[in-house]
């Protein structure tokens, strides 16, 4: 068998579906391999919609997407999907071709040393050398793709292996000897942040997107339930407890809910699972959370104390920890009702939260906050959404309720420009039984258009909602607040024209005038059978508070323009 | 703080491990000023044994990333006072200057060659005796030096 023969026959044996990805001269061999198999190959038109589209496929499936690429500038044009998906932990194998082994250290045509370009980015690189290593080394990339922490693994495949003829054997199992991915959780842990949960008087629960990845919404949301404690969560970890729940104070962070930044503060207890403390949630480190003791569960013992010192770690997959947590809750206390102080308390906050320049309605009909809340009146609750990077992106995160685990696809750690529609396009694969829908900026969006042609070519009726605002939003509105209105490099021409442009790949493109047309158009939209791009124009002038500025914390956030916004 | 710790590292014997180490090492921004390693075990392990200047809380924190990268199997800091530790140097000597037997007297130095107005001395010692052996030859009498870098073994066997 080939070595090219044996990728494909490896990728099958991990129930691989789909492959995303483009040919070249360094993966011919695998690809007239992939002619023969049942695997689907989907073309994208540029490597870095390819490994996006794997990205979100991985997201929402929670199994490893796949992205394939030529050596050289194929694999080069892969490093952006490929570090937004390591910095959101997702799970991804990314194939690439490489020169032949005779060849290699000569500057040959499309050579580049894609591992090393790659290393800092991935959780593991694999160069097979012969083709008889090659059903270990898929094996062991789905393994570290999947397990553990996720991440992207490469598999960088020299064109002579493919080519080379020998006895294939596929093995059952791998071992890794410096990789233990599940390791046993420490009751004695268990017990001890059980004990500290119920004497707890002003206990939150926080919750990151590692519960999405273990999927342990429904402990993360019993034990919640159990202790009546108000639950806040990352950026990445909306949606893992549903966000319509009376105890859903909402994200935290840089554009956290305000009642969620106030009350974090105020808490003694704080129960974090599946979080990294990243600057982006927490603002300044040391004045995060200053009265709470801190329990924090996580799968990756590098996380604990990296950013913030906490009082307990617990090492271990969060589903596993939070049942067990839920049971020695359970037998210390019964379950509290919500006629508690601290209970009465958040209510307080979000009496006086509702007054803020920023929850109350802007002056224009179109605006991000609008059109925001007017989708999450048209999308039925399974329906996901992706996005962009931006304002548009910031005014998800504060309206936007997310009711389900992985229906919220966002670029978070590295916060990716150009995500959200080929993330659209992989989430449309991985569910095309719900609703697809891309909340993308201008600028965003062209950064990755050509995955329209992908939408058109497999039929997916994905739909993109453009906020126009004929700028870079977000780096408009920094400017405006902490450069004294010194705006450089941020403003568009009126182009492109995004329905013509909908129109050149074939796709219905539309402009709205009134929330009202908007709302029918997505309704029209999510029931259609082909892709739609919807174009919003909206004022480049309206930003997007809460804003809490870098470096600084909770108090120094600011709720509005306006002048009131400092009462609070 | 400054660190006066060496990282300690267990790896797989394969290629590219070296590279993930020091890949961590250069993101915190340490320089390494001395690095041995070799095969062990059987052939299956490599231990590497890494001295760094930088701070302290950065060498800790590669530590601890490095029990993250797939090849290595082990990952420790050791101060001083809890490994024992080695250096080989080669020095060349300037024999028109300095006379062997008194080297030789002075220093537990051994003499591997030497040629009509130079020598090679080997030592080996602490990374501090081989400092004070150097200095104590005078600059202007060394012609070059090649040292190994340390290599360290906790005192206990497990921590
Ligand atoms: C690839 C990439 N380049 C640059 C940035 C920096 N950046 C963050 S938000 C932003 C503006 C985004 O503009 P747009 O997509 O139109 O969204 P808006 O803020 O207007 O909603 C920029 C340039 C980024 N996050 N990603």
């Amino acid at each position: 068998m080939s070595g090219a023969r044996a990728i494909v026959e490896a990728l099958e044996r991990e129930k691989v579906e789909y492959i995303f990805g483009m040919p070249g001269g360094a993966n011919l061999p695998f690809y007239d391999a992939l002619w023969d198999s049942k695997i689907k190959h989907v073309l994208c038109r540029h490597e870095q919609v390819s490994a996006h589209v794997a990205d979100a496929y991985g997201r929402v499936s929670g199994k490893a997407g796949v992205c394939s690429a030529t050596s050289g500038p194929g694999a080069t044009n892969l490093v952006t999907g490929v570090a937004t998906a390591f910095a959101d932990s997702s799970p991804m194998v990314a194939i690439t071709g490489q020169v032949s082994k005779a060849m290699t250290g000569r500057n040959a045509f499309q050579e580049t040393d894609v591992i090393g370009v790659l290393t800092p980015v991935t959780k593991y690189t694999i160069q097979p050398l012969s083709a008889a290593e090659i059903p270990a080394a898929v094996k062991k990339s789905f393994f570290i793709a999947q397990t553990g922490r996720p991440g992207p693994v490469l598999l960088d495949i020299p064109k002579d292996v493919q080519q080379e003829e020998v006895e294939i054997t596929f093995p059952e199992s791998v071992q890794i000897r410096g990789y233990r991915p599940s390791v046993a959780v420490d009751s004695r842990d268990v017990e001890r942040a059980a004990e500290m949960l119920v004497k707890a008087q002003r206990p939150i629960l926080f919750g990151g997107g590692g519960i999405r990845i273990a999927g342990a919404s429904e402990p993360f949301t019993a034990l919640a339930q159990l202790l009546m404690a108000p639950v806040i969560t990352t950026l990445q970890g909306k949606g893992t407890f549903p966000e319509d729940n009376p105890l859903s104070v909402g994200p935290i962070g840089m554009h956290g809910r305000a009642e969620a930044n106030k009350i974090v503060s105020e808490c003694d207890l704080l129960l974090a699972v599946g979080v990294r403390f990243s600057d982006r949630s927490t603002g300044n480190f040391h004045e995060f959370a200053p009265e709470a003791k801190i329990i924090h569960i996580d799968a990756d013992p590098t996380e604990f104390n990296k950013n913030k010192m906490v009082d307990l770690s617990i090492l271990g997959d969060a589903n596993e920890v939070l049942m067990m947590l839920f049971e020695a809750v359970a037998r210390r206390a019964a379950k509290k009702t919500d006629d508690n102080a601290w209970l009465k308390h958040l209510e307080e906050v979000r009496e006086t939260m509702k007054g803020i320049p920023a929850y109350r309605d802007s002056y224009s009909e179109l605006s991000g906050p609008k059109i925001v809340k007017a989708m999450r009146e048209v999308l039925p609750p399974e329906s996901i959404l992706t996005t962009g990077v931006g304002r548009h992106q910031m005014w998800a995160e504060i309206h936007y309720r997310v009711l389900r685990p992985r229906t919220w696809i966002t670029s978070t750690g590295l916060g990716t420009m150009g995500f959200g529609l080929p993330a659209a396009v992989g989430a449309k694969f991985a569910r095309p039984d719900v609703p697809v829908v891309d909340l993308d900026g201008d600028g965003s969006f062209v950064m990755t258009e050509q995955a329209l042609a992908t939408a058109v070519e497999h039929n997916l009726p994905v739909v993109s909602v453009i906020l126009n605002d004929r700028s870079l939003g977000m780096v408009e509105q920094w400017q405006r607040l902490m450069y004294n209105r010194r705006y450089i490099g941020i403003r568009f021409q009126n182009i492109p024209d995004f329905v013509k442009l909908a129109e050149a790949y074939g796709v219905e493109g539309r402009t709205v005038g009134s929330l009202a047309e908007f709302r029918k158009n997505l309704k029209e939209g999510i029931s259609g059978d082909s892709p739609m791009v919807i174009e919003v124009p909206v004022s480049h002038e309206e930003d997007v508070f809460p804003f809490m500025p870098p470096g600084k914390s909770i108090k120094d956030t600011v709720y509005g323009t306006t002048k009131e916004s400092a009462i609070f | 703080m400054r660190s006066n710790k060496v990282l300690s590292v267990l790896v797989e014997n394969k290629p590219g491990a070296l590279f993930r180490v020091v890949h961590i090492v250069r993101l915190m921004r340490l320089n390494i000023e001395g690095l041995t390693l070799g095969v062990t075990n059987g052939g299956e392990e490599c231990r590497m044994t890494i001295t760094v200047s930088g701070d302290e809380a950065a060498v800790e924190h590669v530590a601890r990333q490095l029990m993250k990268v797939i090849d290595v199997l082990e990952a420790h800091t050791y101060g001083p006072e809890e490994m024992d530790s080695r250096e080989l140097a080669l020095v060349k000597i300037n024999t028109d200057r300095v006379s062997l037997a008194e080297v030789q007297r002075n220093h537990s130095a051994r003499i591997v060659d030497s040629s009509a107005h130079s020598a090679v001395v080997e030592v080996v010692g602490s990374a501090q005796q081989i400092d004070d052996f150097v200095s104590g030859l005078g600059s202007a009498n060394v012609l070059d030096i090649a040292r190994t870098g340390v290599a360290a073994l906790p005192k206990e066997v497990q921590r």
